[in-house]
């Protein structure tokens, strides 16, 4: 199976959108096929969906790779599929409110809060979905995780409401963007690419300079993932170094210095 | 024609999403290791790809190419470096014909000869016009890769589009398989074909509700998303493991300075090369989830076990076959030596261990959550002062696994090896100094 077949080149595939033509290969087919497998299918298809799938994938090939392909340093796979993202998809979709209930770490619970919905995000890290959302009372952006969800209501909004809380959202995304230079030390320049993977899942601008050799990425994140970047910071040690932002500099050292107390030092 | 090889463009792509920026065309040509004349036409090229895929961005004239491609979280629904697989060169006169056949073949099953009519009448006038082999030939293709379909009935045969996954759904179905594809897509592997097909079905679906753009709910978070260039090579890979064949390739380390040899058939314009070149009889590719980056192992000749990141091979090609006990005898030695890799390591294993102290009562245990979801295999066992548990774990080598552990900061003290603890301390102290001046 080569992906890079030329039935994917970009020129049919234009040409094809021109004229208004749908085309599946058996590539795809055989991917849908093994993925079909998972037992997020269960939860994401109805039955009968799920079963006209297989008759008409009936004569295409899985890929099989299981065998041959090997994760390593996975966080367990604790949810792929949520029930709750069929009915928030849709709110979203339809460009609606959800009236939500829902439970906080601390047990307490809040029940029939207006909200505008405007994501679901999918943590890579902790392997669970979130609701992202405007709280309509309080005025703020929200994260909620769906196992926390207990009842959702789709509810109508207006168009014109809907696209004043859309730029309601995005100006208050914008307001909390936060961003940090990182160094990385010279004497790891050799390790730029493992820094740089590392670093690839932010938004972020690469500089080097070219008299000193030196190179600063420079992080965009939004201020409640601070958390991370140092956790990320921690994990490549000796490599970079924080070069501005008091807050995270400051925790930077109060890490070092209490690790070190923990071994006596 | 000579095989296509996409090696060039995807040392290029991973450059650029990896320094975003960083270099000039000089110093980006240099690392390369190609002159800055094909710097330009490599760029050349892509952005043609990029702006026939995405034509329905925002006009991206003037705009810089690595802008173009930068990852901007809350677009990142599309992957943007999927347009690489799109770049697989086709003359005009093909791709005009394979579309002309398809979208005649939309509505209505034809024959060969019904199709020859329809692909001479529409084909433009500065193409040649395409004779009833070519066709022949063209239908079997595209039969081969599974697009159309040969009907059952008498001579001649008739060809119709396999259309039966968005046909025989309802809309609502069809909506649900579209978050399916989408979510394993951008939790699984291999996901390439999900994307495509992601892709295909997201089109259609548009088209169904007279253009109107389609609302992307989800997104991914922290997701390694230049990871889908290395899936590239995955499936030579995977095959060759399959059919027990080696494969040799020209193997450059992402810790040297260039990434990338010319192949030149101009000798003027031959230079040396840093790579190595290798033989290997793959048994097994690895996905290393902590930094996204994939890595072959195989068995080499000379020197057993060897392991590469995916990222520095090029030149890929297929060799021999070799006999099966050889395969499974290697094979079976890897996976003996792969088990207590925390990434790949087969070196020497020892037992870690480590106190993780609770973040207090009232707080939610995240300490202990993030262990039971990234320790691997390793065991926690709680402490009777309930201030703390401990962590073990018998693992090759503490390399690996020493990262994870001081990305817990304060949160943690190795206990043993010895060795390991007193790294950590001088660690600790050197990352204090760089933070003490302020």
């Amino acid at each position: 199976m080569n992906p890079f077949e030329k039935i994917f080149n970009h020129q049919i595939l234009s040409r094809l959108e021109d004229a208004g033509t749908f085309m599946v290969t058996a590539h795809e087919r055989g991917w849908l096929k093994t993925m079909l497998r998972h037992p997020a299918a269960l939860e994401a298809l109805e039955a009968e969906t799920l079963a006209r799938l297989e008759t008409i994938l009936e004569q295409d090939q899985p890929l099989d790779t299981q065998e041959l392909l090997l994760h390593k340093a996975a966080s367990k796979e604790k949810q792929v599929y949520h029930a709750l993202l069929r009915p928030l998809r849709r709110a979203i979709m339809n460009k609606n409110f959800v009236r939500l209930s829902y439970g906080l770490k601390n047990g307490r619970g809040f029940n029939e809060q207006t909200a505008f919905p405007y994501k679901l995000e999918y943590s890579m890290v902790k392997r669970e979905w979130y609701l992202l959302w405007y709280h309509m009372r309080y005025r703020t952006l929200m994260s909620t995780k769906l196992h926390k969800i207990t009842e959702v209501h789709e509810e109508p909004c207006s168009e014109e409401s809907y696209e004043q809380l859309q730029a309601t959202v995005l100006s208050l995304l914008e307001k909390r963007k936060l961003s940090v230079d990182i160094l990385v030390e010279r004497q790891y320049n050799a390790e730029l690419s493992r820094i740089l993977y590392a670093f690839s899942c932010f938004e972020k601008e690469v500089r080097y300079t070219e008299e000193s050799d030196e190179y600063t990425i420079r992080l965009s994140f939004l201020n409640n993932e601070s958390e991370y970047v140092l956790s990320k910071t921690r994990f490549l040690g000796k490599r970079v170094r924080l070069i501005n932002g008091d807050y995270m500099r400051g925790r930077m050292l109060e890490s070092a210095t209490k690790a070190l107390a923990r071994y006596g030092e | 024609m000579a095989k296509e090889s996409f090696d060039k463009e995807i040392q290029f792509l991973r450059m650029l999403v990896l320094t975003s920026g960083a270099y000039s065309r000089q110093q980006f040509a240099d690392r390369l290791g190609i002159s800055v004349h094909t710097f330009d036409k490599t760029i050349k090229r892509l952005k043609e790809v990029v702006s026939s895929v995405h034509r329905q961005l925002p006009s991206e004239q003037g705009k810089e190419f690595a802008e173009t491609i930068r990852f901007h979280y809350l677009d990142s629904s599309d992957p943007m470096l999927l347009f690489l697989f799109r770049a697989k060169s086709l003359k005009e006169s093909e791709s005009g014909r394979l579309s002309l056949l398809l979208a005649a073949l939309d509505g209505q099953p034809l024959t060969a000869m019904e199709l020859l009519d329809a692909c001479c009448c529409s084909m433009p006038a500065s193409l040649p016009l395409p004779d009833e082999k070519t066709i022949r030939a063209d239908l079997k293709y595209l039969e081969q890769v599974g697009v159309i379909k040969k009907e059952n009935g008498p001579r001649p045969y008739r060809y119709r589009l396999r259309l039966d996954l968005v046909q025989e759904l309802t809309r609502e179905e069809l909506q649900d398989v579209y978050d399916f594809v989408d979510i394993m897509a951008n939790t699984q592997l291999p996901s390439v074909q999900g994307y495509l097909l992601r892709d295909g079905l997201k089109k259609h679906m548009i088209r169904n509700q007279d253009g109107q753009p389609l609302i992307e709910p989800f997104l991914y978070k922290y997701h390694y998303y230049s990871r889908i260039l290395d899936e590239a090579h995955l499936f030579m890979l995977l095959g060759a493991i399959r059919n027990r064949r080696t494969v040799s390739f020209l193997y450059f380390s992402p810790k040297k300075g260039t990434s990338y040899a010319s192949k030149n058939t101009n000798p003027l314009f031959e230079r040396d090369t840093e790579g190595k070149l290798e033989t290997i009889l793959p048994l097994k590719v690895v996905y290393d989830h902590q930094y996204g980056r994939w890595y072959l192992l195989g068995h080499h000749q000379r020197y057993g076990i060897m392991k590469y990141r995916l990222e520095g091979l090029t030149q890929v090609e297929e060799g021999e076959t070799v006999p099966e006990e050889l395969f499974s005898e290697n094979r079976e030695l890897l996976d003996l030596r792969l088990r207590h890799s925390w990434l790949i390591d087969t070196g020497r294993a020892v037992t870690v261990r480590i106190r993780f102290f609770n973040p207090g009562p009232g707080i939610a245990n995240f300490v202990k959550e993030r262990v039971l979801l990234q320790g691997q295999w390793g065991s926690v066992t709680d402490e009777e002062d309930g201030d703390s548990f401990l962590y073990e774990i018998v693992v090759n080598g503490t390399v690996e696994i020493k990262p994870w552990i001081r990305s817990f900061g304060s949160s943690c003290e190795v206990l043993e090896p010895l060795k390991l603890r007193q790294e950590m301390i001088e660690e600790w102290k050197e990352i204090k100094t760089y933070y003490e001046s302020f």
